[in-house]
């Protein structure tokens, strides 16, 4: 793997911007609870997953800017609801503690396992980013697996609220595994893991996770997501206003 | 009479931290956590953001028996503080001197009981400012494998502490944008007392900082 062809390109830097769209997205909502979170410990937790996962998103908008020239603040601070493209499931409310660690888990074992198997692609920016990133995403995995557990298998209220979050995250699933235009091209050369794959290794886990260990029931929902990165709720707009107030208020800021 | 609501907090854990390979444990502080294995996960994100780890213990606050010399004199049966048979750690505290770290473990003995190892700790380091001890058994350990150092120490390794200077301010400062005639002035052209110098600090003869 040499260079890139324009076509790839282009379909590269499409990829990183959702990826990095995912994980900018999902640290705000985490960064909701900071001053929150149940106890200080979790508090304290939780701004570092969100601080991880924004990490992240910096290492996708580099390697980016390192194909386009794009300037990540731009991006992140100057795009509308109708520019991002990140998945539906990271931009709803972050609701109760069940919820906000029921949709961590999810993605968390989505981001660990492709950032895994990314670790393989010949494109060598995407694998050293993915070597680097995977690390942390494992660890997340980790807390958020235990919270859901402790969650399910806690009191009646406690397994009650964690159902309903799975009963009104698991639609928005199949999402994180729908490949984006060109994608296809780029898991054929090698540069991009194929989602499928993910996918089912996402499945292996879990599922028995949340059914067995957890004992909560799946719902019956499409397997596949019926639109695009470019639908989004009616969410995203409102987050995106507090998110970027700062940065449209001091256009001129010149350190960040 | 003062009544107190039922603390309904969880378990309060101590956490042991280990820098790096053949370096003591050393207390670092204390979450609070329902069970071990949240102990020691919430352990790693409280205090291995980024100073650097290679083990974490974590070891429930009532497993842990404590005592300075003055407590000793004053309550010398803690020394017949009875509990299991077994190796217990032994840990102290050193100096006043404010640290991130409070508690030195020095190694294990063998006891009849927790009053019996800090009799035996007191013994082999009299000059200690405390003594600590729990038993082997009370201790929770991260996994030595290296997918766990891998994931729980090794992000820590790259991140530094920064200085607040070197996030700067948003945009201009509001002197600059001044004098480059980019904020109203006031007709009489007073000074504004936020830009006068109130006092002198020591810092300001300090060479500034790169960033």
């Amino acid at each position: 793997m040499t260079t890139l062809t324009p076509i790839q390109m282009e379909a590269v830097i499409r990829k990183l911007t959702a990826l990095a769209d995912d994980e900018i997205i999902l640290a705000h909502r985490d960064g909701e609870w900071t001053g929150h979170a149940p106890i200080l410990e979790e508090d304290i937790a939780l701004a570092n997953i969100a601080q991880d996962e924004l990490g992240h998103a910096t290492l996708y908008l580099d390697l980016r800017r390192s194909l386009d020239n794009s300037d990540a603040d731009r991006l992140a601070f100057f795009r509308g609801a109708d520019e991002y493209t990140n998945v539906r499931l990271v931009e709803l409310p972050k609701g109760d503690w069940a919820f906000t660690m029921l949709r961590q888990f999810l993605f968390d074992a989505y981001e660990a396992l492709w950032l895994s198997a990314a670790q393989n692609s010949n494109y060598v920016p995407l694998a050293e980013v993915a070597a680097k990133a995977v690390r942390e995403e494992k660890f997340h995995l980790q807390h958020t697996a235990l919270w859901v557990e402790r969650l399910a298998l806690g009191t009646e209220e406690s397994r009650l609220r964690t159902q309903n979050a799975l009963n009104e995250l698991w639609p928005h699933v199949a999402q994180l595994f729908a490949p984006l235009p060109g994608e296809a091209d780029l898991v054929a050369v090698g540069i991009l893991p194929e989602l499928e794959k993910v996918r089912a290794s996402w499945e292996s886990f879990v599922l028995p996770h949340l059914t067995e260990k957890c004992d909560l029931l799946l719902p019956m929902v499409p397997a596949q997501a019926s639109e695009g990165r470019d639908m989004h709720t009616e969410h995203l707009a409102p987050l995106l206003a507090e998110m970027q107030s700062v940065a449209r208020q001091h256009v001129n800021a010149e350190v960040w | 009479m003062t009544t107190f609501p039922p603390d309904t907090q969880w378990p309060c854990w101590e956490v042991f931290k280990q820098d790096a390979p053949n370096r003591p444990y050393q207390a670092v502080g204390s979450v609070h956590a329902g069970d071990p294995n949240h102990a020691l996960l919430t352990a790693r994100n409280v205090f291995v953001r980024r100073p650097s780890a290679v083990s974490l213990w974590c070891v429930r606050e009532s497993d842990i028996l404590t005592a300075t010399p003055e407590e000793i004199v004053a309550r010398p049966e803690v020394l017949e503080t009875s509990g299991e048979t077994g190796t217990y750690h032994a840990g102290l505290k050193r100096t006043h001197k404010r640290s991130m770290t409070f508690v030195d473990l020095v190694g294990t003995v063998e006891a009849s009981g927790p009053g019996d190892a800090l009799r035996q700790a007191r013994e082999q380091h009299p000059d200690a400012l405390t003594w600590l001890v729990f038993p082997e058994c009370a201790v929770v350990r991260t996994d030595d494998d290296p997918g766990t150092v891998e994931s729980w120490f090794a992000p820590a390794k790259d991140k530094t502490y920064k200085q607040q200077q070197f996030y700067g301010v948003i945009g201009k400062h509001v002197g600059e944008l001044k004098r480059e005639g980019r904020m109203p002035q006031r007709v009489n052209e007073e000074p504004h007392v936020g830009d006068q110098k109130v006092y002198s600090h020591p810092h300001d003869k300090a060479p500034k900082v790169q960033r």
